[in-house]
């Protein structure tokens, strides 16, 4: 086998009961590659050369707990902070055969869509270091994309799974609120915080899915739903898009990528009015900020410049929302929900559009001197994607191609609540007829 | 509802102030100016009666069938 390291988490999963590999050439081969990539992309905080467990390795953002371990969560507060219980996610995946080799480079607290870090430094794409890899779950696609691990877990919020899946062209899936337990995560809002896997393809996300998924009695917002096998099987599917609107909005390259990807899905397309996404965005802006400065506010009144500017920035808006303005858009959400699957989905399984609009941008353009249009880039980054985490449905985010810069574009579709099997299979079914997900970034860079 | 017109610097800054929070230079203006931007959406018919936790039942009510 030339390197362990390329195959996919179903295949070294298959290679494994097959005793074709062992569990140290699995991770030999992992730690091998970090070795030449961690001076390049930095998506790596710490690595764990001999983990306790047998299986196919992963690492995971920053900000899963593991007892007596420490868990930074991209910050100058939290450095060095060693947690006291384990997350249930990563017991599961413990339990599951997938031992963590690490943890992941994330922004800041997991508040902010770009991957800057000024505690811990920038993470890089891997693609072309001068880019981005979206965040909050940074190190995670970029890990995941460089094929240093087989998969990874992220969290999203308002796209911190979905944005750097789609910079880093990998698959993530952004779950159902209440899908995956948030015990032992750290929280950044609650109302909208979820759990996902990044991964080579949508059957690697299937897999670690089927591991952490269901509910759990130490979180007790998690859904009582039944947990399916996430079996990718193939059916015929009605998807929903706006093609107007795309390509009204999206960049050339990203609406050329995006529409001819709908065509390659094999599916019914019928074509819908978009749902009122910067509406549903700046609902989902003021529920983030006003819980996410609740979170934090005791270090913001004791320890505020021990935050990035950013960062400090983002939780200083959050203590001017009126608490009748959250409450009011938190009031909103059932009926949101409800008319976006009685229209927008009323004859279709799935609703698809671009993950983002705009092309992958440099981390200069997006960091602190990126100048006047900084601020309108960094709202179009999450335009696609915060109105998801509003209503609190799943989207997976699945790489369709590659702009003229040589960067990611990704795809996202939308389903119902809880319909995770629905756009896994949509996913595998796209990736058995394309290869976006097998291209890897070459080496020159490092 | 509409965000009321009325935030300015001061208001902004006294308001965080109580809450124990310092500003960073310069932040004032900006948040102001993003609150008298704000509006939350009065478009969608709401029952008096609904409050956030139907928000659970909503996510139960439209699963797939």
């Amino acid at each position: 086998m030339s390197d362990p390291a390329a195959l996919s988490l179903a295949a070294a999963a298959q290679a494994l009961r097959a005793r074709h590999i062992s569990s140290s050439e699995l991770v030999d081969a992992c730690v091998a590659r970090i070795a030449r990539w961690q001076p390049r992309i930095n998506a790596f905080i710490s690595v764990e050369q001999h983990p306790p467990n047998e299986g196919v390795p992963l690492a995971h953002k920053d900000m899963f707990y593991r007892r007596g371990r420490v868990s930074n969560c991209g910050s100058k507060i939290r450095r060095g902070w060693i947690a006291q219980e384990t997350s249930t996610a990563l017991s599961r995946l413990d339990t599951a055969g997938m031992p963590q080799i690490g943890t992941l480079n994330m922004v800041e607290f997991a508040f902010g869509p770009t991957g800057h870090n000024e505690h811990w430094g920038d993470c890089r794409n891997p693609w072309n270091p001068d880019y981005i890899t979206g965040g909050s779950s940074s190190g995670s696609g970029a890990a995941v994309a460089a094929r240093l691990v087989f998969g990874a877990l992220g969290s999203d919020t308002g796209g911190s799974v979905r944005i750097p899946a789609a910079a880093c062209g990998v698959t993530g899936l952004k779950t159902t609120w209440g899908r995956v337990s948030r015990h032992g995560a750290m929280p950044l809002s609650h109302s909208l915080d979820t759990i996902g896997p990044l991964a080579r393809s949508a059957e690697d996300c299937a897999l670690i899915l089927a591991a952490i998924a269901g509910f759990d009695t130490k979180d007790p917002v998690s859904s009582r739903e039944a947990a399916g096998d996430y079996v990718l099987a193939k059916k015929k599917l009605r998807v929903a898009l706006s093609s107007d609107w795309i390509e009204r909005h999206a960049e050339p390259e990203v609406a050329a990528a995006v529409l001819a990807a709908a065509r390659d899905l094999g599916a019914t397309l019928i074509e819908v009015e978009p749902p009122d996404f910067d509406t549903l965005s700046a609902h989902c802006i003021i529920v983030m900020q006003a819980e996410a400065s609740a979170q934090h506010a005791l270090w913001m009144r004791e320890r505020p410049g021990d935050y990035s500017s950013a960062v400090r920035s983002r939780l200083e808006s959050g203590f001017a929302v009126p608490a009748a303005a959250y409450l009011e858009v938190l009031r909103l959400r059932a009926a949101w929900l409800e008319r976006f699957c009685s229209t927008t989905l009323a004859e279709a399984d799935l609703y698809l559009l671009p993950a983002m609009n705009a092309r992958v941008p440099t981390l200069e353009q997006t960091g602190p001197r990126g100048g006047a249009d900084m601020p309108a880039l960094l709202a179009e980054l999450t335009r696609l994607t915060r109105w998801v985490n509003y209503l609190g449905v799943p989207a997976l985010v699945v790489p369709c191609g590659f702009d003229s810069r040589g960067l990611p574009i990704g795809l996202q579709l939308v389903g119902r609540p809880f319909a995770e099997a629905t756009l896994l299979a949509a996913g595998h079914a796209f990736q058995h007829e394309t290869d976006w997900h097998c291209r890897a970034p070459a080496e020159r860079w490092i | 509802m509409t965000a009321a017109k009325q935030w300015n610097n001061e208001t902004i800054e006294t308001m965080l102030a109580v809450q124990g929070i310092r500003l960073a230079p310069g932040r004032a203006e900006k948040i102001a100016n993003a609150l008298n931007a704000a509006t939350v959406s009065g478009s969608l018919p709401l029952e008096f009666e609904s409050d956030p936790t139907g928000y659970a039942l909503a996510l139960e009510r439209c699963k797939a069938k």
